[in-house]
């Protein structure tokens, strides 16, 4: 029994090891950094010339830099659903996910914070805050509740891979002189001793129960920037419900994406199954329904008043400029990933994949739609301006911005998924033992 | 030739007109421009002349700013009944005190016309505005019982004299409008010129010492253009502003942050903080663990 386990451990670790980068992993990098690079280009143009070379006006002065930041604090909060959650609710086949959510929380609220600095303008500004914030001000708490999120997002991805690094350490010539030094650096220290690993255990359980108020207050602080703003469509006493539910559903369909492509790179099927994907396909229908409801509570109550002020924000939305991406972003977003998942067939890795994709893409799009068609419907009239304030659309720096921060979000989901064990080896190690016995 | 010659010169000017003086309406075209002209005495103090030009754009009357204007009192052949030389302005007003050189002409007669042209434009010479008006004054008073009577007096060749008919509005002077002092917004003048309201609002908040300002105003009288007089009375409730400037807010400066929310920002910070350093440290000692069992 023991020869089978020891056996057993050595195929999970071969199999689970980080692999090199192949032609497509490295072609793929590099479209990634491209896309950094003209992003970098782009911040470098706004740096020297200021936010003139947004489209940004006075009346759109959130334009798709937010949109971009609430799209990825949301996507960090799958962190702690995976991990903190499931773990605590000791959801056993959501172990070989819990890496990836982590690497996925970690990239996300990286780039949340850059594009924050970002949209801010000159990069000092940042600095300002600290130093003349106003604790009353709920940007102020979204920089604090950020911070604290990304330390914690950072620990629990750090806390469970001690155990792995001291198998990392034990593969030298396949990892690369590079990399062991930064394993040795990582977790030389880790021996497996009882009391190391009941200090670790305590740790991640402890970070297990501190994640998931953090992870709520950082998307309804989010959420607070929006609607402690007296302003159409933002003046709602629900949206911090209403942004923490899309967040779970942006996350949870992040990870769909995420497993199928790494169970494909990687060659992962017999770790994450097609049972990985049945399950998360009804979490996501789960969570997307709950979207749902929260959207026709969004949108169908003021529209039912139909307030003056909130008639042209509305119209503009449901039938005007707006339309076409607004039901776009709830037909994507929301209503053909439940169809598709709604059935066994669309539970497959495939289809779970496109639902997955969908979500992503219509999540995005909905946070466009959050932030922009609002400011420019304020409730005083526009009045005496030139007439490209009353219209926005991105300029080609912004979108070079945004789309680079998107691809640097990939681009440190595939670093940390070439430097780190994409699935926990121990953890399934451990599994397979207890599963053996 | 000559017609056409003129007609060129004509178009030339309402080109440079156009271009030169900024019209307001923005997307204003050439069209013919209209003035109208008001005549306005305020406390019985040195009236003006107010004229508005206007032109047709799109059958809608827009205001234009920018077109300059010559004010005469009783004709515009003699220069010594010029008030002034106006612009208007971007609400496409222009308006001018009558100067003391033309008191004298005032005072000579118990009407007289207002007229306002187009300097130095023949194009528009044909256009003119006027407006003739008697001289005529209007006086407020109050009794102890919270009446207000507004009297409207005429002048005529024996002096002034009360003047019956006319529609005097009385009201109560605020901040962006008028308010009415009862559910009465006009009152008319009897035989003896008077027209008088019973002042229905008690509790309407005065400033400090609950004085409030009582208006009683002729507006676009045919006879009189507009007169207007006002008078401060103390029958406002007394008004203590309240200043929050200085008090812990949630919209107050950063030094002025509510105790609660600084103790409770601070309480939460530190407790997660203080969890995250625990686990900072818990790390280093999960190293010296490793340490010591090598």
């Amino acid at each position: 029994m023991e020869n089978s386990n020891a056996l057993a451990s050595e195929k999970i670790i071969q199999d689970l090891l980080p692999q090199k980068f192949g032609t497509k992993g490295k072609v793929f990098v590099g479209v990634l950094l491209a896309f950094c690079l003209v992003g970098l280009f782009a911040y470098y143009r706004q740096l020297r010339y200021g936010l003139v070379v947004t489209a940004m006006r006075d009346y759109v002065s959130w334009g798709i830099y937010i949109s971009n930041f609430v799209f990825f604090v949301a996507i960090s909060l799958v962190g702690s659903l995976i991990t903190a959650v499931f773990r605590l609710a000791n959801v056993e086949w959501s172990k070989p996910l819990t890496r990836i959510a982590e690497i996925i929380a970690v990239a996300a609220i990286i780039f949340a914070s850059l594009i924050i600095i970002v949209d801010m303008g000159s990069p000092e500004r940042f600095y300002f805050l600290f130093l003349y914030g106003r604790i009353q001000s709920p940007i102020m708490w979204d920089v604090i509740v950020i911070t604290t999120y990304f330390f914690i997002s950072i620990l629990l991805l750090y806390y469970p891979l001690l155990p792995d690094l001291k198998i990392l350490l034990r593969f030298k010539e396949k990892s690369g002189k590079g990399l062991n030094k930064l394993y040795k650096f990582l977790g030389s220290y880790w021996k497996e001793t009882p009391h190391q690993i009941k200090l670790g255990d305590k740790a991640i359980n402890i970070l297990c129960i501190t994640i998931i108020p953090v992870a709520f207050s950082i998307h309804t602080v989010t959420s607070w920037l929006f609607a402690t703003t007296y302003r159409p469509g933002w003046d709602s006493t629900n949206f911090g419900a209403y942004f923490i539910s899309g967040a779970f559903l942006v996350g949870a369909g992040s990870v769909v994406v995420a497993m199928y492509i790494f169970r494909k790179a990687y060659s992962l099927e017999q770790y994450i199954t097609p049972k990985h994907f049945e399950k998360m396909g009804r979490i996501v229908v789960l969570l997307a329904l709950l979207y749902l409801y929260f959207n026709i509570n969004e949108y169908l109550v003021p529209a039912f008043k139909m307030k003056k002020s909130e008639e042209a924000h509305l119209n503009g939305l449901f039938a005007g400029d707006y339309a076409p991406l607004f039901w776009f972003a709830i037909l994507t977003g929301m209503i053909i990933p439940i169809i598709i998942l709604l059935f066994k067939k669309g539970r497959r890795p495939v289809p779970a994949f496109i639902a997955g994709i969908m979500v992503v893409v219509g999540a995005w799009f909905k946070r466009y739609l959050i932030v922009t068609p609002t400011m420019l419907h304020p409730f005083m009239p526009m009045y005496n301006v030139p007439e490209s304030y009353h219209h926005y659309f991105p300029s080609w720096e912004e979108w070079a911005i945004a789309i680079g921060s998107l691809a640097g979000t990939m681009l440190v989901i595939t670093i940390l998924g070439r430097i780190f064990p994409i699935i926990p080896i121990q953890e399934t190690i451990n599994e397979q033992h207890e599963t053996v016995a | 030739m000559k017609p056409l010659h003129k007609k060129l010169l004509g178009l030339l000017f309402t080109a440079l007109l156009f271009t030169g003086y900024n019209a307001v309406g923005q997307d204003a075209k050439k069209g013919s421009l209209s003035i109208s002209v008001g005549f306005y005495s305020q406390n019985n103090q040195v009236p003006y002349v107010k004229a508005k030009v206007k032109t047709k754009v799109d059958g809608r009357f827009k205001t234009v700013a920018g077109i300059p204007l010559a004010l005469y009192i009783n004709n515009g052949d003699e220069s010594g009944n010029l008030i002034a030389n106006v612009v208007t302005n971007e609400k496409g007003e222009a308006a001018a005190t009558i100067p003391a050189s033309l008191k004298a002409k005032w005072g000579a007669g118990p009407s007289h016309t207002f007229l306002a042209t187009f300097k130095g434009s023949k194009e528009y010479e044909a256009n003119t505005g006027d407006v003739t008006v008697g001289r005529a004054k209007i006086d407020i008073d109050t009794t102890s019982d919270r009446k207000i009577t507004a009297s409207v007096y005429a002048m005529s060749d024996s002096g002034w004299k009360p003047v019956k008919g006319v529609d005097v509005i009385v009201a109560i002077k605020r901040l962006d409008a008028n308010l009415n002092v009862n559910e009465t917004a006009t009152f008319s003048t009897d035989s003896t010129g008077t027209a008088s309201a019973d002042f229905k609002r008690d509790s309407i908040a005065g400033d400090a010492n609950g004085n409030i300002t009582l208006v009683a105003k002729v507006e676009d009288n045919d006879q009189f253009g507009n007169l207007y007089v006002e008078k401060t009375v103390p029958w406002g409730a007394k008004f203590t502003p309240v200043s929050t400037f200085d008090r812990r807010t949630l919209f107050a400066t950063r030094d002025k942050a509510p105790i609660w929310l600084i103790l409770m920002a601070t309480s939460i910070i530190v407790v997660v903080w203080g969890i995250l350093f625990g686990l900072v440290v818990n790390l280093i000692k999960i190293k010296k663990l490793g340490g010591q069992s090598a």
